[in-house]
């Protein structure tokens, strides 16, 4: 099946198989060097990480080498290339399919391996290091020989082929597919780090030490991307879907939000950790489901047992990656059982009304909403498998029971931010919560005031500015005490990531109880209003490219310029793909929509518009969770990672 | 740190065992699901009067369903640009031809699912077919059946009961066997 | 801090409270006005699964039968004479129990509704276990090294004035 490849088919090829042997001959250094300490060995680990790398960025290149080139001998070409597609969207077209992503998994892994090895290069004679090593390489083992195995994208293809279909239409309709999926396998993929460490600690027995705070960092970084890459689908989602939402609780939606509901918990409950030493085996756990869930949510999503719009492609990778999910959660399950109780840590929780106490209400909160989000993917999937009936859990379910969990969760972060560690008196609290609770009831009243309704929306607006109040306050107090470090460091870029989050969930609830929508037909020279907007049609224009035909309706809108939303069929692929045009404004969008039939030649056009409210917020808020992540990775003190947990805490006792 | 902890009860383990027992569980089902679910040809019609359809055909007569009790009528859901509705073509052509020999004729329409007049006209010019095709302009029809995705094929009894539905691409063979099937079940 | 403050601020807590409770009543149960027959379209294909592509409501999905169900639905709301849980039972009877977007609260499905709260009440209960188990730790012998710990996280117990 290999002959008569061209030069980018070979390349690739042999570098997946130097990968797979360099992934299996640096775990086996890793391990034997853990248990051996011999020196010979301990310094082969990083030269098999840096080959790793290098045949992972080959096969990378190879690939993108092919699809620029249009190499059409190999089979994965054939199917995602065309001569027609523009070339950055060629260059894109490389993820577009299940093996190209998985190949791009492997390019992240091997960076991800090779910077630890770096970043380690100091502490590789440290037994913790080399198991942490040893696990990365298996994972890397795994991925390179799934990539060379059954979802090879080098694989030759029918003989003749001179052209293509393309990407997806959906894939080459927007430069965000140049982004949200990189960001997104950022974050996936950069959970194997603090997975690698976690099954290390668990295995040498070693949890007490600060390997595990150590490996913050590593998590805050994927976390960052991760959470940047959900956004980034969401803000593809409203450019390109034309349903002018975010977020559908689709099964991929789903499946990349519920790594990120475990991490997030993680990097709360951490900081206990830090704190006070405790909660080492809970933390651990959190970071062993978190990077079980990115290899479930692909095996959901690519193995075709759940169908989805993102589910572009599919293949026989199913079992391989429900084995492996399997041997994750037998190993990590097991060794958590059979050292738990030697890792249970000393100290205790003195009051529930505590800053302790409310990380751990924080991690109640996020354990509940992962198991919804899970329950509600894999419940069809159970249905199926009992009654053999087929059923569909979507958007309601998932909004009435999140709904809940959010008011909650915005609660704890009106109230947690100005808790002290171990016990909190009502005075104290009464003192502190006094203004944001003040800026929660000017929240609540001015959107009683602009005419918001509804028990729900408006209970996350008051409770929005609440925990906006209490966020700002400790910025405010930290910037006054120490000026611009009082921006930096975990508490206050934290505060920045809240404040974050605070304005898209207020977006959120407002986007999804306000909208409103009208289809609207309109006839050249007659204008039609609808709330308070009015909406004028200018012509309809039609554009053919060598790829695809779009006819576009200018629609002006308020007597502005016109917007021009469009319908583009793909000529190749024979599919529509609608393009909306969006007015964005500080207090809503206007969101325009061709609807079907669309009749070229006459001057008229059928137009959705949609009035959504607060739009704008939700990238405002994503800007600002990006700033405070970055703010929150910088420390506030230079400190050793290896140092004991309570040398953490910038104290005088510790003196050494 | 380890010395102090021998009063307490060993809990590791047994959350272990626990949450490990509800991951099998997990894993058991996630095994046994078929991966890309067939289409199911079940409808909640089957077995209950057809539903109301008066449309208009091709040459702009009217269709009403109601008119053609006491011969089998079948409905095939079409669209010129579905590819398997374009295959299953020429075995409905043979199913038609050899069904106009037969003593107890069956009733063969195309409904046209989202498509124009003029494309419905020029695909069944060039690859032949001379049963009355009926708009459904609306979609008023396909949603009165439940049609998920063309081709989709419905049988209804002489006394108007939707008696069997095919969904996806069908065979002259499977068409034929089925129809007879019913036919020595609910008589004729 | 003194009394003073400390009665001035329960009263301005309970004023606080009230107009919170008094904002949340006139802005939740004020009339929103009849809805239009597009903001009922809206409603009801939330409620409804695209029947070719799983997890997608019609409202959302582009797809032929979303389409079509979408303008089923419409016409049956200009027509008003069914409610939305008729016109929706509608659509459900003709395509099959796939169609609901939100499972029923009957046979399997009851699990579906039932399982977050036992989840809820499990993690509720796990923290309370934990709670009692660190209380009787606590009343165990002290080892240096958490005594440490302790005395560090004291003298940082509050970093803020």
């Amino acid at each position: 099946m290999f002959a008569d490849s061209g030069v980018a088919g070979t390349v690739g090829r042999a570098l997946l198989l130097v990968g797979i042997v360099g992934s299996l001959f640096g775990a086996i250094a890793a391990i034997s060097s853990a248990r051996t300490r011999e020196a010979a060995v301990t310094k082969l680990i990083s030269r098999f990480a840096i080959l790793n790398a290098v045949a992972a960025v080959g096969a990378f290149a190879s690939m993108e080498y092919a699809m620029i080139t249009r190499d059409f001998s190999l089979a994965y070409v054939q199917k995602v290339g065309s001569t027609a597609t523009p070339a950055l969207y060629n260059f894109a077209a490389v993820w577009s399919a299940l093996e190209g992503s998985l190949l791009m998994w492997v390019l992240i892994l091997a960076g991800y391996t090779v910077a630890v090895s770096f970043w380690l290069r100091k502490k590789m004679d440290d037994v913790l290091t080399n198991w942490a090593m040893g696990v990365m390489f298996i994972v890397s083992l795994f991925f390179f020989l799934l990539s060379f195995g059954p979802a090879n994208p080098f694989v030759v293809g029918a003989a003749g082929v001179v052209d293509g279909p393309g990407p997806n239409p959906l894939l080459q309709n927007h430069l965000l597919v140049m982004f949200h999926p990189p960001m997104l396998y950022l974050g996936y993929v950069g959970m194997t780090v603090p997975f690698a460490f976690a099954i290390a600690a668990l295995v040498t027995g070693r949890v007490g030490e600060g390997w595990l705070l150590a490996t913050r960092r590593w998590t805050l970084f994927a976390w960052g991307f991760l959470t940047i890459g959900i956004i980034l689908g969401g803000w593809w989602s409203y450019e390109v879907l034309g349903w002018s939402g975010v977020w559908a609780w689709d099964p991929v939606e789903n499946a990349s939000l519920l790594p990120w509901i475990t991490a997030t918990a993680y990097i709360h409950s951490v900081l206990v950790q830090e704190r006070r030493g405790m909660l080492r085996v809970w933390n651990l756990s959190l970071l062993v489901s978190t990077f079980s869930l990115t290899i479930l949510g692909t095996f959901l999503t690519r193995s075709g047992v759940l169908n989805s719009v993102h589910a572009f492609s599919e293949s026989a990778i199913g079992p391989w990656l429900l084995s492996f999910f399997a041997i994750i959660v037998v190993v990590s399950v097991g060794l958590i059982g059979w050292r738990g109780d030697r890792l249970h840590s000393p100290g205790s929780i003195d009051s529930a009304l505590s800053r302790e106490g409310a990380f751990l209400a924080n991690n109640v909160l996020f354990a509940v909403f992962a198991f919804v989000v899970l329950l509600g993917t894999v419940f069809p999937l159970v249905v199926e498998a009992l009654q053999s009936r087929t059923i569909v859990v979507g958007e309601p379910f998932f909004d009435q029971l999140v709904i809940p969990i959010g008011i909650a969760m915005l609660t704890l972060m009106a109230i947690a931010p100005v808790l002290p560690w171990r016990k909190a008196s009502g005075e104290l609290l009464s003192q502190r919560l006094f203004w944001p609770a003040w800026c929660g009831i000017g929240a609540l009243a001015l959107s009683v005031f602009v005419g918001a309704t509804g028990f729900a929306p408006l209970l996350a607006f008051g409770l929005g500015g609440f925990a906006t109040g209490s966020a700002l306050r400790q910025v405010v107090l930290a910037t006054r005490r120490q000026g611009w470090r009082g921006l930096v460091g975990r508490a206050n870029g934290g505060m920045i990531v809240h404040v974050g989050v605070i304005m898209i969930s207020v977006a959120l609830a407002a986007s999804n109880s306000f909208t409103h929508s009208q289809e609207l037909s309109l006839v050249v020279g007659k204008p039609a209003t609808f709330s308070g907007h009015t909406f004028e049609l200018i012509d309809v224009v039609q554009i053919t490219t060598d790829r695809d035909i779009s006819v576009k309706a200018l629609v002006s809108v308020d007597g502005g310029k016109p917007y021009a939303p469009a319908i583009t069929k793909f000529t190749k692929i024979g599919m529509n793909v609608g393009t909306p045009s969006v007015r964005t404004g500080f207090g809503s969008d206007i969101y325009l929509t061709l609807e079907p039939p669309v009749r070229q030649d006459s001057n008229e056009a059928r137009i959705k518009v949609f009035i959504k409210p607060l739009i704008l917020w939700l990238w405002i808020g994503s800007g600002l969770m990006a700033v405070g992540t970055v703010l929150a990775a910088f420390p506030g003190k230079r400190r050793k990672p290896t140092d004991p947990t309570s040398a953490l805490i910038d104290s005088h006792e510790v003196s050494r | 740190m380890t010395a102090t902890q021998p009063r307490q009860r060993r809990v590791a383990p047994f959350v272990a065992t626990i949450v490990g027992m509800v991951l099998f569980a997990l894993l058991i089902v996630l095994v046994t699901a078929d991966p890309n679910p067939s289409d199911n040809a079940e409808s909640p019609l089957l077995g209950n009067p057809a539903p109301a359809v008066v449309s208009t055909t091709l040459e702009d007569k009217t269709f009403e369903l109601a008119r053609r009790k006491g011969s089998w009528v079948i409905f095939n859901f079409f669209n010129s640009t579905c590819v398997p509705c374009v295959n299953e073509h020429p075995d409905l052509v043979a199913f038609a031809e050899a069904e106009a020999k037969s003593a107890n004729p069956a009733e063969l329409y195309t409904i046209i699912n989202d498509d124009s007049d003029g494309a419905v006209q020029n695909f069944f010019e060039t690859n032949g077919g001379d049963w009355t095709k009926v708009r459904d302009s609306d979609a008023a029809i396909s949603v009165a059946f439940g049609v998920a995705k063309v081709p989709e094929t419905w049988v209804i009894d002489p006394n108007g009961y939707v008696r069997l539905r095919i969904a996806g691409q069908l065979t002259e063979t499977l068409l034929t066997e089925q129809l007879n099937l019913l036919k020595e079940q609910f008589g004729s | 801090m003194n009394a003073a403050f400390n009665v001035k601020s329960r009263w301005s807590w309970l004023v606080m409270l009230l107009i919170a409770t008094g904002l949340l009543l006139v802005g939740g149960m004020r009339d929103t006005g009849p809805l239009t027959q597009q903001d009922r379209i809206d409603l009801i294909t939330k409620h409804l699964a695209c029947p070719t592509c799983q997890g997608e409501s019609v409202y959302v999905s582009r797809a032929p039968s979303a389409e079509a169900i979408r303008s089923e639905v419409a016409r049956q709301v200009a027509a008003s004479v069914r409610t939305n849980d008729e016109i929706i039972g509608y659509i459900e009877q003709r395509f099959g129990g796939q169609v609901l977007l939100v499972p029923r609260s009957t046979g399997l499905e009851v699990l579906v509704w039932a399982l977050p709260v036992v989840a809820l009440v499990c993690a509720v209960a796990a923290l309370a276990f934990s709670f009692r188990r660190w209380r009787t730790v606590s009343g165990g012998e002290i080892s240096q090294e958490d005594a440490r710990l302790v005395a560090d996280a004291l003298n940082n117990q509050d970093d803020r004035p």
